[in-house]
């Protein structure tokens, strides 16, 4: 009988399962297009969004176009710029349908697809430290130079270099990224320190022990999981990760000075690591947000993390260009940091289409300046730079946040943001993943010796690339 | 009579004790779910900022999440929906094509059908891992990429669940299939009249099982799927966990709600899982 | 045709084809190609014979990964069977009270998916002075630790993980084996005047061993091929300084990652070898050779 019960409760269980399971999957797509309709029609706002959106796009000769990013808030970007392609361009109209995916998950995908010819997207996001690993070996991305043509005067060319191989360009690129200082100056006042007299790196050194000593807080991150703040520094001094000749030279005497200034600081207490390893990370937001740490030495993009995650900073953050070494030799000011190269699929049946979209919808003047008004960041085209009007917008959330106009340090460096040669290189993703997972923390979480530690890294890393 | 009540009192301590004991283990392994139901109805950036913990400030604490996961727009229902078919198709096709393997193993006696068992033991023991990259390229190649095929079709005679099953089966007696020949059945309607209403306790405690390993499938699933419409949950609640995205809120309610479904169909069989479970335990 | 098909003779061999078809399509192909592509370096169709594992023998991060991976097999066998087997046999007296309470609520964290426990632990193992873990040893007068951060305490993490996941189906199996156990052997023993501890050592540990040279099996082979509790742990494949790094994440990481399919291959033979290895001595060492072999 108990068995008898059991045979129907099973069966009327799987079955209704597979019922309800079979009805909502109808039921949930429906639904599915009317979210996604709300989100490309509704402009503003995007949190709480993920998995795939599909533009609305009128009209029966238009061609769909799937588009692959783990940034979430460049489909709301996206979208709103292929609708301004699409107005313009009535005869090629566009359909993008956007998947958001885990970083991680989002590269190995597109890796695998590249190498099978099979299950690629036509459009996708590839960011700066994988993309070396896409343009080696059996190249599967389309040359975009004759795309970039249009745009290419007013384009950073350090920028197009990063994503480039052999003189063709695979990645466009989002910003510069020119890594700036943001200084909390309702915490520095407090302890009689003006960010405006920190100019070499010295002078930061001495601040931050003043600033430690005055308040006990830390001055700034010791970065374990990324390298912002070092490959700055590295670049200034003139170093890289490789030799002139193209040797692997992570245990040079230029990173040795870098990392040993960066450990002497951690020895004094003004320096000290951060949950999550670097300024740009969940966890670290909210210790900054809090003031327990009161500078970053940040990529210009940082700007949309304070808006968006530290919102508790409002009106109390100044920007300033970083410290130098020495300010006579004309080292650079800045360095470009990060970024993500918009790559096309080369065996995509719309290629040639989807690269003259994105080409438009990344470069073209109208897409820069939506770069700065929405997403906050510095965009390669240089001539918006000096548009206050775009730039001293006084409706801008970015303007209304920060304390002086962020552009005036941007301006100020302008013309001597430097690059390390190393970000385009085969090994990079390798040489960037050491030190972001052995190097750093062996150094800064462990106590072990500078100089060791980059001997090591540089054995395992020579070891790798036999 | 004193001897006799005392042994009676030290019944008493030890139950008590060992009441004691298991509660407070199930105190331990309630813990990390009780903290994270709270933490549903905690704003997702507080958790950023302060870590996962017992904390109870109801001036924080509202229902914003649940009203984001019933009402928001985001794919966590299709996600949802997509774990659910895949599960019962899962669970459906290993239990009949395993059973069906499994009766074969205990009521043959058949010409390799040792050699045979030691291929289903080894097979046991070797990690899907191994095989994980050449069956992915063999997978490309038949052109079953993003496709659920491609993530029933190896595991539907299962190693563990037919060496279950034979098991349970090996104490099934022989005049049962006899009398079935006497009748005029042929060897499969023997089985499919005969043996699988038998069966039922084996299959309940293996639906479980497989239920379980099938809902919670990440590494392979995340190998052959690619479209995000066929994401699974597993699949689905990774791309939540994401720097470049403020999606907390929606990552812990929906990591919470994940489990109920499957939490409900335990409990409708767990009786019968245990009973599954000894009967077709181990036996050397 | 028809009744070839439905003769005694065949019809085993019918039963049998699934397993069959799947064991040569989905297992002895795959490792067949497998142990080809090992021998290759796939990105430049190479044949390099036997370079790939000449290069295991030397990669530090590789033998990192396997000294991860047995640590944390060893860990959970120290861990994941005496204790369940105590408890299972504490819940199997007929002193418990309501047992199938407590077995439900123990096989629950075995209901959520790692991905779902994982995330779960790694922020209760936040750095974060107010996270759960640092809260709990607060109590005990210890300062936050950076849990996720040393090899250590990264270790002990994805324990109390896999402890918790694990200790209910683990006692679940051990019931259902203590179960199968006649009564009538405890009674006629307890008439005998033997304790509950030799009931226990006498008894129920010698009948049960199926028992546990099947979890013993499943948790070897578990323990060696973990993955994903450190892949969720550490929110990707990347730990500082490997020490979440496990055999299978380096396949991944080689395999999917750095796409050297032909040293991915060489990884997941050796993983192979290293689980067959690792069991036959087992079998050997508790006797179940001899039993299959009858």
């Amino acid at each position: 009988m108990k068995k008898k019960v059991l045979a129907v409760l099973l069966s009327v269980t799987m079955t209704a399962a597979m019922l309800a399971g079979c009805g909502s999957k109808t039921a949930s797509n429906e639904t599915g297009a009317d979210a996604s309709k709300e989100t490309a029609e509704e402009s503003s706002g995007g949190t709480g969004t993920a998995g795939t959106t599909e533009m609305e796009v009128e009209g029966d000769d238009v061609t769909t176009l799937n588009v692959w990013t783990f940034i979430e808030l460049h489909q709301q970007f996206y979208t709103d710029m292929a609708e301004k392609w699409n107005a313009e361009n009535p005869d090629k109209k566009v359909k993008l349908v956007l998947s958001n995916m885990q970083y991680d998950d989002m590269h190995n995908k597109l890796s695998l697809a590249l190498e099978s010819g099979e299950g690629a997207p036509d459009i996708v996001d590839i960011e700066l430290g994988k993309f070396p690993a896409f343009i080696t070996g059996t190249i599967g991305l389309r040359d975009l130079s004759d795309v970039i043509a249009p745009y290419k005067d007013n384009v950073v060319q350090s920028r197009l270099d990063i994503y480039s191989k052999d003189g063709k360009v695979y990645g466009l690129p989002t910003h510069v990224g020119a890594t700036v200082a943001f200084y909390n100056t309702e915490q520095l006042e407090a302890a009689d320190v003006n960010y405006e007299d920190i100019k070499t790196w010295d002078d930061f050194k001495e601040a931050g022990v003043k600033y430690y000593e005055a308040t006990g807080k830390y001055f700034a991150a010791v970065e374990t999981s990324a390298q912002w703040m070092v490959n700055l520094m590295l670049a200034q001094k003139g170093g890289d990760y490789i030799d002139e000749s193209g040797n692997l030279a992570v245990n040079s005497d230029a990173m040795v000075d870098v990392l040993t200034y960066i450990k002497e600081m951690q020895d004094t207490g003004a320096f000290a690591t951060v949950p999550g390893g670097q300024p740009d990370n969940d966890e670290a937001y909210g210790v900054y947000n809090s003031g327990d740490y009161a500078v970053q030495i940040m990529p210009f993009w940082q700007t949309s993390r304070f808006v968006n995650y530290m919102t508790d900073l409002d009106g109390k953050v100044a920007i300033a260009p970083t410290p130098v070494w020495d300010t006579t030799d004309g080292e650079y000011a800045s360095i470009g940091g990060g970024g993500t190269g918009t790559a096309i699929v080369a065996s995509g049946p719309n290629a040639d289409l989807a690269a003259e979209v994105m080409a438009y919808i990344k470069l073209s003047e109208t897409a820069n300046e939506q770069v700065w008004n929405v997403l906050g960041f510095d965009p390669v085209n240089t001539s918006v730079w000096s548009d206050t009007a775009l730039t001293e917008n006084p409706d801008n959330q970015y303007v209304k946040f920060f304390k002086n106009p962020p552009f005036d340090a941007l301006n100020q460096i302008k013309d001597n943001i430097g690059s390390l040669g190393a970000l385009n290189d085969e090994r990079w993703p390798s040489i960037n993943n050491e030190f972001c997972n052995v190097t750093l923390n062996n150094i800064y979480e462990n106590g072990m010796d500078v100089k060791e530690a980059l001997d090591e890294s540089q054995a395992n890393l020579e070891n790798e690339f036999q | 009579m004193k001897p006799a009540l005392k042994g009676k009192q030290k019944n008493r301590l030890a139950a008590i004790s060992m009441i004691v004991l298991f509660t407070v283990l199930a105190l331990l392994i309630l813990l990390p779910i009780y903290a994270i139901f709270l933490a549903s109805f905690k704003p997702g950036g507080q958790l950023v900022q302060y870590g996962l913990n017992l904390d109870l400030d109801f001036s924080q604490m509202s229902f914003d999440n649940y009203i984001l996961l019933f009402a928001g727009r985001h794919e966590y229902w299709t996600w949802f929906f997509n774990s659910i078919i895949l599960t019962v198709i899962t669970v459906i096709l290993t239990l009949i094509v395993s059973s069906f393997v499994g009766y074969g193993f205990a009521a043959y006696d058949f010409k390799g059908r040792n050699a045979l068992f030691i291929c289903v033991l080894i097979v046991l023991s070797i990690p899907l891992e191994v095989v994980m990259l050449p069956l992915y390229k063999q997978i490309s190649n038949w052109g079953l990429m993003d496709n659920y095929m491609a993530i029933v079709l190896p595991f539907m005679a299962h190693a563990s669940t037919i060496f279950f099953f034979r098991q349970y089966l090996l104490g099934i007696p022989k005049e049962l299939m006899e009398a079935g020949r006497i009748d005029g059945s042929t060897e499969y309607g023997i089985f499919f009249r005969l043996i699988i209403p038998i069966m039922k306790p084996a299959f309940a405690a293996m639906a479980i099982l497989n239920g379980m390993t099938a809902w919670n499938n990440y590494l392979w699933p995340l190998l052959v799927i690619r479209s995000a419409d066929k994401y699974t949950l597993t699949l689905g609640l990774n791309t939540l966990i994401n720097p470049y995205g403020d999606n907390y809120n929606l990552l812990i309610v929906g990591c919470f709600f994940s489990i109920v479904p499957i939490f409900i169909l335990f409990i409708c069989f767990q009786k019968y899982f245990i009973e599954g479970m000894t009967a077709g335990a181990v036996k050397g | 045709m028809k009744k070839f098909f439905y003769s005694q003779k065949i019809a085993p061999y019918v039963f049998i084809l699934p397993f069959a078809v799947t064991f040569l399509l989905f297992w002895i192909g795959p490792i067949a190609n497998g142990a080809l592509l090992s021998f290759q370096d796939v990105l430049k169709d190479q044949w390099v014979g036997f370079k790939n594992y000449q290069r295991l023998l030397t990669d530090k991060i590789f033998l990192k990964a396997v000294w991860n991976s047995l640590k944390y097999m060893f860990g959970t066998l120290v861990l994941l069977i005496p204790f369940p087997m105590l408890f299972a046999s504490l819940l199997n007296s007929k002193l418990m009270k309501k047992p199938g309470f407590f077995k439900s609520i123990y096989f629950l964290p075995a209901l959520t998916s790692v991905v779902v426990a994982g995330t779960i632990f790694r922020l209760m193992f936040g750095e974060l002075e107010s996270s759960l873990a640092n809260r709990v040893i607060s109590l005990f007068g210890l300062a936050p630790v950076k849990w996720l951060k040393g090899a250590g305490t990264g270790y002990f993490a994805l324990l109390v993980l896999a402890c918790w996941r694990w200790t209910g189906v683990n006692i679940l199996y051990f019931l259902a084996g203590l179960q199968s156990i006649p009564k009538e052997l405890y009674e006629s023993a307890a008439i005998d005047g033997a304790g509950k501890w030799k009931l226990f050592t006498k008894i129920s540990f010698p009948l049960v061993k199926p028992t546990t040279v099947y979890v013993l099996t499943i948790s070897i082979y578990a323990g060696l091929s973990m993955f994903l509790e450190s892949y969720m742990l550490w929110r990707g494949n990347n730990s500082p300084n490997n020490i979440g790094l496990t055999i299978v994440g380096y396949l991944y990481r080689q395999g999917i990652e750095k796409r050297a399919m032909g040293y991915a291959c060489a990884v997941g033979l050796v993983l192979l070898a290293v689980v067959m290895i690792i069991n036959l001595i087992q079998l050997k060492v508790t006797g179940t050779f001899d039993k299959e072999a009858k």
